[in-house]
């Protein structure tokens, strides 16, 4: 057991630490207290700390400036779909990569992970083309249908799946459990911190997303979160109260909501090193 | 053998969807890509050949160049701030007494799971010049009136700060995966000798960690190579193309004024590029497999 150093040391390592946390979560703390301040007391000089008004005045205001609560049940609609595909699409893909042996499956498994070296820039232009094709531009389909499955998810996946022992597919093989049977009664089961973690992943990128439907959804009513409250409306500009109400709207249930699941966060980014 | 060939159809069954999807949504966009930029198209009138028109043009357009110029001080403004700080967090968080750190590296991380888009209109608010946080700070040390985002010598400086706030949490984490790695044992035969805390630091903890540092390195410049929402959420390229970075250049030239063909050729060449670091990182991360 090493000795712990001295008090003033610790004192000044802490006081460090709090200062950091602090500042790191300042522009999120700002955001909060000017969401429940008058438009005065928002451009008073000093800044106070101390919010100045006790109701939701202004998220009411900004509810009814922008269709902001509209923009949530579209993003929370957008972001469940493309979670739920991908919980099925990804997982089906990495038990055949991880579990089965077929020839072609190495190939399979490039083809998949190499979409990782495709940023979504540069796929942009062609897959606006493509989509408007097909006739999704303002619709939901442009932003769930492209995004049923993920490299990071099947990877991730994959990497679960194979550190499943293979004794335990074994007596329900010698009972002549098909594949499928096995997948859906023994692995899917075992995996659910996999899949948990991947859900998570894949909902809070999808909620989060602001270059994709800034291109594909041109209709008001049908935007998400992100774009919609960083948009400008007629006004809206100075209205920093507003804009605040409203993009704490956007972040606060996000990060207290982070603040149950952030061990699987924090962890499936160090085993996969992939994923922001 | 029944069975092997029931096995081989559960394969490709399993594997079928999720290759559909990236064949038709992720490959043949990139493959349309390259046949695009070869075109002169704005999807109104059809495609015309050009050979490599869009190429050419793209190498003589001073724009084209300074939108890389603007990406390339992007890139090397936040690369290096971000993955000390990032570095310095996770050395806070990994000192063996210190208690909460749990609670602190999810206060850290925040940022990281936040929607940059938000943050960016909270931080348009932060760096407002008459009532804003950032300059009522700096009046403290006498520096006034500094319009962030709308002096072309502050803008990107502004979006700098913004980008590496956003991510020394995630660098963080990757370090403290890092660190962790490391046997305590070297520092207690290092204390044992004498060693100080910046021996330390120096002879064990910055060579031992230094895979982990190279794979942070290369994740954080591919980032910041693709850096779009802060700029098109605070300065939309602007003043005076200052902020333009390739990526708000190529979405400006697709969306705004319908020069798919054109836009395609940036797409390739930051495809090529992406390509190139890719297999960089991958070099690197195999490497940092063996170490361990």
């Amino acid at each position: 057991m090493r000795r712990k150093p001295h008090i003033i040391v610790r004192a000044i390592v802490i006081l460090v630490v709090l200062f950091v946390a602090i500042m790191i979560n300042l522009p999120f703390i700002w955001m909060l207290v000017t969401s429940f301040k008058t438009e005065d007391a928002a451009f008073a000089i000093p800044p106070s700390f101390l919010p100045t008004i006790f109701d939701l005045r202004n998220f009411v205001k900004a509810f009814q400036l922008i269709p902001l609560s509209q923009y949530v049940v579209n993003t929370l609609f957008v972001a469940l779909s493309v979670t739920f595909l991908q919980l099925v699409f990804n997982s089906l893909a990495a038990f055949g990569l991880a579990r089965l042996r077929f020839r072609g499956s190495n190939v399979i498994f490039m083809i998949l992970i190499g979409t990782l070296m495709v940023p979504p820039e540069v796929t942009m232009v062609p897959l606006y083309v493509i989509v408007k094709q097909f006739g999704f531009i303002n619709k939901y389909e442009a932003l769930i249908i492209p995004f049923m499955s993920s490299a990071f998810g099947i990877f991730l996946l994959r990497q679960f799946f194979m550190g499943i022992p293979r004794e335990l597919e074994e007596a329900a093989i010698i009972d002549g459990a098909s594949r499928m049977k096995i997948f859906f009664t023994i692995i899917l089961p075992l995996s659910k911190p996999a899949l948990y973690t991947m859900a998570l992943y894949t909902f809070l990128a999808h909620w989060n997303e602001y270059m994709w439907p800034l291109i594909v959804i041109n209709d008001a009513k049908k935007q998400m979160i992100q774009v919609g409250i960083s948009q400008f409306v007629s006004g809206w500009e100075t209205q920093w109260t507003l804009r605040m109400a409203a993009s704490t709207t956007a972040v606060l249930p996000i990060i207290v909501f982070f603040f149950f699941v952030q061990r699987q966060f924090v962890e499936g980014i160090s085993i996969s090193g992939l994923k922001e | 053998m029944r069975r092997r060939t029931r096995e081989v159809f559960t394969g490709w069954l399993t594997v079928t969807p999720a290759l559909v999807v990236q064949v038709i949504f992720i490959y043949l966009p990139l493959i349309w890509a390259f046949y695009v930029s070869l075109h002169s198209w704005n999807m109104i009138r059809p495609m015309r050949w050009v050979g490599f028109d869009n190429y050419i043009r793209m190498f003589e357009t001073p724009d084209f160049w300074n939108s890389l110029w603007v990406t390339t001080l992007y890139i090397a403004g936040t690369v290096i701030p971000s993955v000390v700080i990032g570095l310095f967090l996770a050395m806070l968080l990994n000192i063996e007494w210190l208690k909460g750190k749990g609670v602190f590296r999810t206060l850290f991380y925040i940022p990281v799971i936040t929607s940059m888009a938000a943050a960016a209109v909270v931080w348009g608010w932060l760096y407002e010049p008459n009532f804003g946080l950032v300059n009522y700070f700096l009046s403290w040390f006498g520096v006034t009136n500094i319009k962030w985002l709308s002096d072309p010598n502050y803008a990107l400086l502004a979006l700098i700060i913004v980008g590496v706030w956003k991510r020394v949490g995630y660098n963080m984490v990757l370090f403290l995966a890092g660190l962790q790695t490391i046997p305590r044992t070297y520092y207690e035969a290092a204390e044992i000798d004498g060693a100080t805390p910046w021996d330390k630091f120096k002879n064990i903890t910055l060579p031992l960690l230094s895979p982990t540092t190279l794979f942070v390195v290369i994740m954080q410049f591919i980032a910041s190579f693709r850096v779009f929402v802060s700029v098109s959420v605070m300065t939309r390229g602007g003043p005076a193309k200052s902020t333009q970075v390739i990526t708000y250049y190529l979405y400006e030239n697709a969306f705004r004024y319908l020069k798919f063909g054109y836009a395609s050729a940036i797409a390739v060449f930051m495809f090529a590029l992406m390509v190139v670091l890719t297999l960089v990182q991958f070099r690197i991360s195999k490497k940092r497999v063996h170490y361990s």
